[in-house]
Order: C-alpha cells, then structure tokens, then sequence
C-alpha cells in the first residue's frame, strides 16, 4: 500500500480516538456535545476517504452512495426539524452534498457557484431574516438558537403531504428508469474530449461566444439588479421625520418606534 | 463516473422532499427552505440530464441559470415575508387565511 494511505489511516484512527476520549463522561463534567460532533463528524469523514482512495475504481460507486445518502437525509431533516436555524443549517449541508454530486458528474464550475452563491450568499440571507424575525419565545425552553414556534408543533396534514410528495417521486423514479439513457460509457468519453481546456472554458465558450447564448448572461445581470431594487422597496421601513419638536433617536433607536409600513 | 439515471433518481427524492416540506409546515421561512430543495433537486437533474445525452454541457448551463434565479427568489421571497412579519407579528402561514374558502 502507498505510503499516503497508511498515513492517512493513522490519522483518521487518530480523530476517531480524540472523539472517543471526548466522548466518555469524566466524572462531573458531562463532556462537551460541540466538540465531540466535530470530532466524530472529522473522523467520520477521514474514514469515508480512506475506503474511498482503498476501493479503487469502485470509489466512485462509494462516494456517490454517502453523498446521495447524505443528500437525502440531510433534505429530510430540513423539511421536518421544528427550529428554523436548523433547518438552514441542514440545508447548508444539502447544498454541499449537491456540490460534490455535481462535480462527481463533471460540473466544476457548477459545484464551485453553488458554494458560492447558495452556501455563500442564499444561506446568510436566510440565516438574518431568521434572526430578525425572531419572536419572543421565552415559554419555550432555551431560545438561544430560535425556538419551535407552537403553531409549528405539529405538521398539518402528513398523510395526505406524504402520499402527495412519494407518489410524485415514485411517479419521476419509474419514469426515468423506464426510459433508456446514452451509454455512458461515450458519455464520459464525449465530457473528457469536450473539455480539454476544463470544463470552465467549455462553459465560457458556450456562454460567451457567438455559438452559445452571449445574451443570456446579461438578461441574468438585468434580472438580478431589478430584483434587489424589488427587494430594496420592499422592505424598507417609513422613518419620522425629525424636526425641531421630535428630534432624531439615537442610533440603535431609529427604526425601533417606527410603524410597520 | 456518475450513472445519469442514479443522479436523477436523487434529484427526484431531493424534490420531493421539498414537496413534501411546503405542504407540511406553517412556518413562512421553512416553506420557503423548503422551495429551495426543490431547486436543489432540480438543478441535479438537470446536470444528470446533459451528462445522459452524452456530456452536454447544456445541462449545466440551465443549471447555472437555476441558481441565478433560485437567488433572485430568495432575495424577494424573504424581502415579502419580513414585510408580512412586520403587518401581522407572526410567521405563521396560517395568519393569512383571509380569502380561505
């Protein structure tokens, strides 16, 4: 075995000892839970690369199995966790998984804008809004991390929402398993030998030039500008004029009195 | 590498997990999470797609512009529910049922 690997498997023992160790209860200090997730989530992930890099040629199979199954669940624990943080955080992870599938398929650039925007930017969006929309929630336990909302507690019509939501999916699944693909073999073949320069130069050749579709991109720009002008008129608040009778509040005030809209 | 037809039988689950979120909740930031996994799911399908018509890069392509859009919803979908925050106090779905039949 390379060297590399034997290094690699002392390392991922390694983590999997400090989570262990961090793990078992020490007398009076119950152990700390953040650390030890970490640690394990570390070790975890040292041991999928390690039987990644050991399979060989079938790493591929490997990889695409943890990270669709990761992909799911994570998606599961999203639509169903009652603390909306949470629910962010879980998508955080759909999204990286969805990443790392794209660029099993090919799709470097792809995979590089989705961490970008989605984890980079989406993400935060909806982290703030979560916080500033945050009530108060002092009958319910710790609200450290936003609490479950009571009108939230339990989901409205589950049956009916599960039927509806498997019977499209098995409806999609038995759809694209009927239907017979290219042989993927020419399909591989055909991504390697498009893309001698990568796929970013593939994908910049198809945008940017005369045989791709230049316009695109600048309708997207267009697109996006009007809709942080939207997104700007839309949540603005109407302040009070200050003036000799009622001056200005000070800063951290200003928008506190102010009617909703 | 990647089978197309695997890659989209995700891509499938992925949406209708996100179906299956937006039916269920009350909470306006999840059922908009909840979109947003549809997007996900739908954005692997289609790269699964143009790798199963023999790595076309048109896939991607439309995926890219799934993601330009997917922002663009975010940003106005949570400029709405901050605003209807503020008019009702509450995120819960169910303070807007006025026109219920």
């Amino acid at each position: 075995m390379e060297p590399t690997l034997i290094y690699g498997a002392y390392v991922a023992a390694g983590l999997v000892a400090l989570a262990a160790w961090w793990a078992l209860p020490k007398g009076d200090r119950p152990g700390r839970p953040g650390v030890v997730v970490v640690f394990t989530a570390l070790a975890l992930g040292g041991l999928v690369l390690l039987l990644g890099r050991v399979l060989g040629e079938h790493g591929g199979r490997w990889y695409f199995t943890v990270l669709s199954l990761l992909a799911v669940l994570a998606g599961l624990r999203v639509v169903t966790h009652p603390r909306p943080v949470y629910s962010a955080l879980y998508f955080l992870l759909v999204v990286l998984s969805t990443a790392a599938l794209v660029l099993m398929a090919g799709a470097e650039f792809l995979a590089a804008a989705l961490v970008i925007v989605y984890a980079g930017a989406i993400l935060v969006t909806y982290v703030f809004v979560i916080m500033m929309a945050q009530q108060s929630a002092a009958a319910e336990g710790d609200s450290r991390f936003g609490a479950a909302f009571d009108y939230d507690r339990s989901a409205r019509e589950p049956a009916a929402a599960v039927l509806a939501g498997f019977v499209l999916v098995a409806t999609v699944a038995g759809v694209i398993l009927i239907r017979e693909s290219a042989p993927r073999a020419a399909a591989t073949a055909a991504v390697a030998e498009a893309a001698p320069q990568g796929n970013t130069m593939a994908l910049a050749r198809a945008l940017f030039t005369e045989q791709g579709f230049p316009v695109s991109l600048q309708v997207a720009g267009v697109l996006l500008m009007v809709a942080m002008v939207g997104a700007i008129v839309l949540a603005q608040k109407r302040l009070p004029r200050a003036d000799a009778d009622r001056p200005s509040p000070p800063p951290g005030e200003v928008g506190r009195h102010a009617p909703p809209y | 590498m990647v089978e197309p037809q695997a890659l989209m039988i995700v891509g499938a689950v992925l949406f209708g997990l996100g179906v299956l979120g937006f039916l269920t909740r009350r909470n306006l930031i999840i059922l908009f999470l909840s979109t947003e996994v549809m997007f996900q799911g739908v954005l692997v399908n289609f790269v699964a797609m143009g790798l199963a018509r023999g790595g076309s890069l048109e896939g991607q392509i439309f995926s890219l512009f799934v993601l330009v859009i997917a922002a663009v919803e975010a940003g106005l979908g949570l400029a709405i529910v901050v605003m209807m925050y503020r008019r009702r106090g509450t995120l819960d779905a169910e303070a807007w049922r006025s026109m219920r039949g």
